[in-house]
């Protein structure tokens, strides 16, 4: 077999072991990268990263479900703890970061986690503050790491006045546009999104990483000059 | 017919699809709770505070009932009772917050052990809520009281790490199943309680049961075969059974009009007329929206709930947890909008 050919083959079977859902595959996988001399930036790229890209449309398609997308992050984790010390420092571009949390009052974080496994599948640099998190953390996080995004979930009635709070505490800070803030969760809609005067709403994790891509998108030039 | 059918006989009646005047409107308890502040605010009974005394619950639970118009008494308030009873740490939240488990009693289903109880702990909320129903079904010979359970997922989930236990379901079929089970076991002792205490109807809610989290595979395996062994139980006490199934129903359809239930909840996502006319054994319960319920106007909550009871809708009801912030106004429309006939 060519080098090519054994490239191909090993990245192929790195994406397959997260679309299986399978942990042990994956492991066995980025070692045969690594054995195989395959960089592993790209081993993550083209081969786990694809692998949950494909996971990831699978689930939109309702083909995959929560266990099933849950599991597939495992098996790419897996693999990246594999490959991710090998990983050339030249290869790293400066992702986007995002803060993203269940707001205080709310420790329901299944939604919160899919969106952050998302995200990380598509590039983005993801600091997750975990549930019933106050609006001053959320800030306080944002500010020290130099956040793009910050995207607030709850499942509940009752906490959605804490997407506000933190929205207002942002605004007292005079810090509220050095931010875009999503929200995201099945008692909101985009109508309590612009109430609150929120950046944007996703419905899942899906549209919120394609919100997040958009969000960060640099503003297109209207007068050339 | 006659105008003068007590709430509870109209309930009963559309519950064995017996026909009736007009459809009985309800808020179930649990995580369909009533118990919003301006309600609290009126009958000075107030969450948590309320947790520590059998009266005040009581009290609390016929204040929600004479002040928004629904035609049950609902108790408890919240979905913590089965988590907590079985280990899991509770917060008890404050009167805008409800309460929540704050820490899983388990990591994974392998470590989980599920306490097997004999009885409803002495001392417990459990316990204080099940006084509670006995003194309200004690005076309330005319409402339905109806007695709210969280279902055996959900529990599970509130028991066992909810991302793992998520996994698991996929990882671990047969440690999910053995804790599922010992769960059920235990919500069916405490399902047997509430009907010793007087319930006339269980109300089953099971939010993390969705097809939306679960999708088809996991709701059969798991959601549809616990829950029917549950409500198979409850009927065998010759008490009916009401479900709430959260979120988009789309991918789970036929399995949700499999539910043995007497009665099914949907949220608003769901059209009731048209899943009606494809399941017309299925009595359906719902779905005034929770956010029109909160942010509209009493006019767009009437408008919308008059839409239900013409399109058929078998029960009305909220269609989901309603904010504690909701207007009572708001409420009053939706349980006029039904009474109207």
């Amino acid at each position: 077999m060519t080098q090519l050919a054994i490239r191909e083959k090993v990245l192929v079977e790195l994406a397959e072991s997260v679309v299986a859902l399978d942990e042990a595959r994956a492991i066995a996988a980025a070692e045969a990268a690594l054995h195989e001399g395959i960089d592993a930036y790209d081993a993550i790229q083209e081969g786990l990263l694809a692998g949950m890209n494909r996971a990831g449309q699978l689930f939109e398609e309702q083909e995959y479900f929560v266990p099933e997308l849950l599991v597939a992050s495992d098996a790419m984790y897996a693999g990246l703890s594999i490959l991710r010390p090998h990983i050339r420092p030249e290869s790293f571009e400066i992702p986007a970061k995002v803060v993203i949390g269940v707001v205080e009052g709310d420790t329901h974080d299944v939604g919160k986690n899919l969106v952050r496994i998302i995200l990380q599948t598509k590039g983005f640099e993801v600091l997750d503050l975990g549930r019933d998190v106050a609006p001053a953390k959320f800030v306080d996080n944002a500010i020290e790491i130099g956040a793009d995004v910050i995207a607030l979930s709850t499942l509940m009635t009752t906490t959605m006045v804490n997407m506000d709070e933190t929205i207002n505490l942002l605004e007292g800070r005079g810090v509220r546009e050095q931010f875009k803030v999503i929200v995201g969760g099945s008692p909101l809609s985009k109508g309590y999104a612009d109430r609150i005067r929120a950046n944007g709403y996703a419905r899942d994790a899906i549209s919120a990483a394609e919100l997040v891509k958009r969000l960060l998108q640099p503003e297109a030039v209207a007068i050339a000059g | 017919m006659t105008t003068d059918t007590s709430p509870k006989e109209r309930l009963l009646r559309v519950l064995q699809k017996k026909p009736v005047d007009r459809p009985p409107v309800l808020c179930v308890g649990g995580m369909m709770n009533a118990a919003v502040i301006d309600v609290m605010e009126k009958s000075g009974n107030r969450l948590p505070e309320a947790y520590s005394d059998a009266g005040q619950l009581s009290a609390l639970a016929r204040d929600v009932s004479r002040f928004t118009g629904f035609e049950n008494l609902a108790l408890p308030f919240c979905m913590t009772l089965e988590a907590e009873m079985l280990g899991s740490a509770v917060e008890l939240g404050t009167a805008a917050s409800e309460a929540k488990v704050t820490k899983e009693a388990f990591t994974s289903v392998r470590d989980a052990t599920i306490p097997k109880l004999d009885r409803v702990p002495d001392g417990s909320r459990a316990e204080r809520v099940l006084l509670a129903i006995e003194r309200t079904a004690a005076v309330e010979s005319d409402n339905p009281v109806v007695g709210s359970l969280t279902g055996p997922i959900s529990t599970s989930a509130s028991l066992v790490d909810p991302i793992t236990f998520l996994k698991e379901l996929h990882k671990d079929h047969e440690g999910a199943h053995r804790v599922i089970d010992s769960v059920t076991h235990a919500l069916m002792l405490f399902a047997r309680a509430m009907v010793d205490s007087g319930v006339d109807v269980i109300a089953i809610s099971d939010p993390t049961a969705t097809g939306e989290i679960l999708g088809p595979r996991a709701f059969s395996e798991y959601a549809l075969r616990y829950l029917n062994d549950l409500a198979d139980q409850i009927h065998q006490l010759g008490v009916p059974v009401i479900m709430h199934i959260c979120g988009d129903i789309s991918s789970v359809e036929g399995l949700v009009a499999q539910l043995h239930t007497d009665a099914t909840s949907t949220d608003a996502a769901v059209n009731l007329a048209k899943f009606k006319a494809r399941h017309p054994q299925v009595t359906t319960m719902g779905n005034t929206s929770t956010y029109t319920l909160q942010f509209g106007s009493a006019e767009q909550v009437f408008r919308h709930t008059r839409q239900l009871v013409q399109q058929g809708v078998d029960i009305i009801a909220p269609a989901c947890g309603l904010s504690t912030s909701t207007p009572l106004s708001n409420i009053q429309a939706l349980t006029n909008a039904a009474k109207e006939s």
